[in-house]
């Protein structure tokens, strides 16, 4: 295959890539992660607040790096910002990651890179998570990017790759704290590989007195980004202690989990095979050629020059090692297999080549390459209901503790009454739920500064809104306490998670005169004040209304 | 010791009661053949003035005029949505109400209809509705109307309507919202007379899709 065709071929997977990825991409209803991360970044877009948090919301990359984002489309604050802003950040990356692979020809071949890169483009966990404002997609471009920056050391590359190598790093620090997974897993792959190649090595101008220093380079270059990120650009310098309280944090949940606890099959079920209320999924066949490819390279004893048996064993090693440990650990949600099943992707492309290098019928090879497109197809459809048809459907196996669309719903009707009330906009809402069941409020809610959270009934404060949010654990309380003067509706928050709704009732009267056949709609016609507004205000002698949020209450 | 006294005598009297208890003049218990449960943990404690009260218990006898005959077995049904996302529409009268897999029909997000050809016009006495029962859901907008119709512009008898918000823009639904469980939901007709029954939905509390798992339409044969 000639560079240029495999240049149109990787160009072309791209442009299925972005397709798949920014297709309805404001669509699916905002997961509580994705909302809490928004707020976290409108206090670095409204006020330039950031603060490492060792036990909650990781690394600072995503922040920093949504500011261009949000600048371009002008902005400025939580109540202006919109899911395109934000998502269009891990989009971003998640086709970068593409773009990555090409870096891998000399060494894997330009068949597998550009198999790769198809099967990257198309793959429905590597679509459905470059669509969510969450760090993963950031995440696995950094740790792609780390792992063909030391395979590239490795075989020569030079003191300019241990520094991209070494900012490759830092960044995948600086997104998120189980780079300590990724990183290492990398290192010892690839001194697997160095060793297991015997007098097949690569020349290499850096091993011996050069090695020290392009080391060195490495580790100043991580170093560097990681105090840049973490001490939010050398504002706060003490946040970098932070980083080992992180470590105790993650590794406690890690081992002992209260929450999220899967059996070590869980990731490689996922993308097997999975089935639920009538659908099915599978990304059987990046598995598979994972596999041809990981056969490919210990079969390999050519000993050439070229760093041809390196490439592959190196790349297998480090799927197995990461994906090893991530399945090892009991905590497990899905997002958290992308950093090693990027590296899958380029192996299944060596799966590929081999078995179309190996056979000399060309009647077999264009069978094997119709298959490949056959199941590239498959793999883009799948990818198309999982990001859009099914984007929210709990038997999506990529969906985890998504917010449904009856939540979309229930902020629209409350948008909606506000529009009826005096106060408009500024009309108090109050939130009555543990913290877990408030998200993603605060970001449904944002152009109203008058939201008060509470988790737990009991302030008349909050019994005098004209529309009260509540977790079914305090409805009866409610029932009880508000009486006839409130109508009451039901929405679903999550998958089996209820939330009551209590209206005031000539509020919903005037709501229902709306509805009548041939009425105004009000919240069709009267946009709501989305002018900058101090977020989550407090009303007269209230305390300040923010929505709560501990460590344990979100999934990372 | 009095307390126990009769506490034990309004337990005998209440056993004796439910023994005994005989079905109105004219009528007889409706034997109805009910799935298995899916699901387990829908909370029990949920009084509200727009949601019908979850017991956990089972409904009880619901008595029908005597000679009524389950009429839905097996007939058409059509739907606004012509290629559902996943099933046949045949599935919502074909007798299976498991909740598992394979045994719904999905229909498309928004608002959308299934509608029963009973054949004749027939003097209605229970229908029974099971959307999808493996998930603890509400269904928002669900409507039952019967109509000699077809196309349900004239005469037609609104049964069961919890359109709460009148969404529908049609009128404000006077009926509760459920929760969706194994036993389905029966809706009482009153005798309502039609050919054609047709139930609707616009969505449910976990996606905006709409489901069927069986639809029975009870009545008397002639």
């Amino acid at each position: 295959m000639t560079r240029a065709v495999a240049g149109a071929l990787v160009a072309l997977a791209l442009t299925a890539g972005l397709a798949l990825r920014t297709a309805r991409l404001t669509e699916r209803p905002m997961h509580h992660d994705e909302a809490n991360q928004a707020v976290k970044f409108a206090a670095l877009l409204e006020r330039g607040e950031y603060r490492y948090d060792a036990r909650d919301h990781h690394g600072p990359t995503l922040y920093y790096l949504t500011l261009p984002s949000a600048w371009l489309r002008g902005q400025h604050t939580l109540a202006l910002l919109d899911e395109a802003t934000l998502r269009g950040v891990p989009v971003v990356f998640g086709a970068a990651t593409i773009l990555l692979l090409p870096l891998l020809s000399a060494g894997i071949g330009r068949t597998a890179v550009v198999t790769a890169a198809l099967l990257m483009a198309l793959s429905p966990a590597m679509v459905f998570y470059s669509r969510m404002y969450i760090q993963e997609a950031l995440f696995a471009c950094f740790a792609l990017a780390f792992v063909i920056g030391v395979g590239r050391v490795a075989t020569g590359g030079g003191f300019a790759w241990a520094a991209m190598t070494g900012v490759a790093a830092g960044l995948a620090m600086a997104t998120k704290e189980t780079a300590a997974i990724v990183v290492p897993s990398a290192v010892a792959a690839a001194a697997i590989a160095w060793w297991s190649v015997g007098a097949g090595r690569p020349p290499n101008a850096l091993i011996g007195r050069h090695l020290r220093r392009a080391t060195l380079v490495g580790l100043a270059a991580a170093a560097g980004v990681v105090a840049l990120f973490y001490s939010s650009f050398f504002s706060a310098p003490a946040a970098l202690l932070e980083l080992f309280r992180a470590a105790g944090t993650y590794l406690d949940r890690g081992i002992d989990p209260s929450s999220h606890i899967q059996p070590w099959h869980y990731y490689l079920q996922l993308l097997t095979y999975s089935a639920s209320g009538g659908l099915r999924w599978s990304e059987g066949l990046v598995l598979a050629l994972a596999v041809v490819g990981t056969i490919a390279a210990w079969q390999r004893s050519d000993g050439s020059s070229s760093g041809s048996s390196f490439w592959p064993r190196y790349l297998a090693g480090d799927v197995v090692i990461a994906g090893g440990i991530f399945s090892a650990i009991p905590y497990k949600t899905p997002w958290n297999l992308l950093p090693f099943y990027a590296g899958a992707f380029a192996l299944a492309g060596v799966g590929f080549a081999t078995l179309v290098s190996k056979e000399r019928s060309r009647l077999v090879r264009v069978l094997v390459a119709g298959a490949l497109a056959a199941g590239s197809v498959h793999l883009g459809w799948q990818a198309w209901r999982a990001a859009i048809t099914y984007a929210a459907d709990p038997r999506n196996p990529y969906v985890y503790a998504q917010t449904v669309p009856d939540a979309v719903r229930m902020a629209a009707r409350i948008r909606h009454l506000s529009a009826l009330h005096p106060d408009g906009a500024r009309m108090q809402v109050s939130v009555i739920a543990p913290p877990s069941e408030q998200w993603p409020l605060p970001w449904y809610l944002r152009g109203m500064p008058n939201v008060g959270y509470w988790t737990a009934p009991g302030d008349v404060l909050a019994l005098q809104a004209p529309v009260i949010v509540s977790s079914l654990e305090h409805a009866p309380a409610l029932e009880q306490a508000l009486g006839d003067r409130y109508v009451s509706e039901y929405f679903g928050l999550r998958p089996e998670l209820l939330l009551a709704v209590y209206i005031d009732r000539g509020l919903w009267d005037r709501f229902l005169a709306t509805a009548r056949p041939g009425s105004e709609d009000p919240g069709a016609t009267r946009e709501l004040d989305a002018r900058p507004t101090r977020r989550l205000s407090a009303v007269r002698g209230a305390p300040v209304f923010r929505p709560g949020r501990t460590a344990a209450e979100r999934v990372p | 010791m009095t307390k126990r006294f009769f506490a034990s005598l309004a337990l005998i009297f209440l056993t004796l009661a439910a023994l005994t208890a005989q079905a109105p003049a004219g009528k007889e218990e409706l034997k109805l053949k009910l799935p298995k449960p899916m699901f387990i943990g829908t909370p029990t404690n949920l009084k509200s003035a727009n949601l019908e009260a979850i017991t956990g218990k089972s409904r009880g006898p619901f008595y029908v005029p005597a000679g009524t005959v389950l009429l839905s077995a097996k007939k058409k049904v059509t739907s606004s949505d012509t290629q559902p996302v996943i099933g046949e529409l045949d599935m919502i009268t074909d007798g299976e109400k498991s909740g598992g897999d394979g045994y719904f029909v999905e229909l498309g997000p928004g608002p959308q209809w299934v509608q029963i050809d009973l054949g004749a016009s027939r003097a209605l006495s229970a229908i029974l509705a099971w959307h999808y029962h493996s998930q603890a859901r509400i269904y928002r907008d669900v409507m039952v109307l019967v109509s000699d119709d077809p196309a349900f512009k004239t005469g037609v008898t609104t049964v069961f309507n919890n359109d709460h918000d009148n969404s529908s823009k049609m009128t404000v639904g006077k009926d509760k919202e459920y929760i969706e469980v194994a036993e389905g939901k029966l809706i009482d007709p009153k005798g309502a007379k039609g050919r054609y029954v047709r139930l609707s939905s616009n969505g449910n509390t976990t996606n905006d899709l709409n489901h069927y798992v069986e639809v029975e339409v009870y009545g008397l044969p002639k």
